[in-house]
């Protein structure tokens, strides 16, 4: 009983902090291809300019 | 689990980044650089008086002639920022393209922690042709990779299709290969497809460009061909990395 009791919170731990790992990986790596890949700031698309051609982005 | 996930999603982009920026300076850059010889500077006898923009840019003498010429794109400022050519664009390209490579990892690290599957190189492998599948070929089928001077539809609509062509792509990927009940793989077909029935956003002005058509075919084939190997090698290089770090805390823990 207190062993699955145990395994049970030792899961749900483990899941919450998938869950948190999950959301701060799709929200940093969405930031970052924004960044590079869509920042409408001119100097950003200039910067990233080939890159961004070169991947297929929509550029111009 | 989230130190090991970033470390091991910046050792991947880091190294994917590496190989792609080698690519994208070997193949596409070239490409690149000869096709902004087109615009802005080159005959435009065959300008349509529909491109204004184009047209206004000519005249007003904004670039000098040494400089990376932006004549043609609807930018705002004339005077704005932009790298300097040679060294220090190839810098920048690398740093977009480390930005770029660190963020596809961490959504492949988020997908592969979404469907459970185990951060080995041999998974890494699997959801990196897909997300090649989703994030390159298939807005690449409608908006195939352009070069600067192309004639291009307003970037709004094309940044949304190609946003909604991959959630689409990447969804029915989802649905065919991991539900894999007949239901599923036929929702996830239709939404593959559902995009192109739609259609990319064309251009009104097909023929003003002075991009020599080989050329582009080249650019298009070379970015796709790029696309494919970043990928391959963030999934690779993750699911690689994701090992390499778990035996490194295991070590720490043990000793």
């Amino acid at each position: 009983m207190t062993t699955a009791t145990l395994q049970t919170s030792a899961t749900a731990t483990r899941s919450a902090e998938g869950a948190r790992a999950l959301l701060v990986a799709a929200f940093l790596g969405l930031g970052l291809v924004f960044v590079a890949g869509f920042a409408p700031a001119s100097v950003l698309h200039n910067a990233a300019h080939d890159f961004r051609h070169a991947q297929n982005f929509p550029c111009h | 689990m989230i130190t090991r996930l970033l470390s091991a999603a910046l050792v991947a982009g880091f190294l994917a980044s590496v190989v792609a920026t080698g690519l994208q300076l070997a193949l596409t850059s070239p490409l690149i650089l000869q096709a902004e010889t087109y615009e802005g500077g080159g005959a435009h006898s065959a300008v349509a008086p529909s491109a204004a923009v184009t047209f206004a840019s000519l005249i007003v003498p904004a670039h000098a002639p040494s400089q990376h010429s932006h004549g043609g794109h609807d930018h705002g400022q004339a005077d704005e920022w932009q790298p300097a050519p040679g060294l220090q664009r190839m810098a920048f390209t690398g740093l977009a393209t480390l930005v770029g490579g660190v963020g596809y990892a961490l959504l492949l690290a988020a997908v592969m922690l979404a469907l459970r599957r185990e951060p080995n190189p041999r998974n890494g492998l699997v959801v990196g042709v897909a997300g090649f599948l989703a994030v390159a070929l298939a807005p690449a089928i409608g908006l195939p990779p352009e070069l600067p001077g192309m004639g291009a539809a307003p970037l709004v609509l094309r940044q949304f299709w190609w946003l909604m062509t991959v959630v689409a792509t990447g969804l029915g990927l989802y649905l065919i290969a991991v539900r894999r009940v007949p239901l599923t793989i036929l929702g996830g077909l239709v939404l593959i497809v559902v995009p192109h029935l739609v259609g990319a956003p064309q251009s009104l002005d097909t023929v003003s460009s002075q991009v020599p058509p080989a050329t582009a075919a080249q650019f298009a084939a070379r970015s796709l061909a790029i696309g494919f190997v970043f990928w391959a090698v963030i999934g690779l290089a993750y699911g690689w990395a994701w090992g390499l770090f778990g035996r490194a805390a295991g070590a720490r823990r043990h000793a």
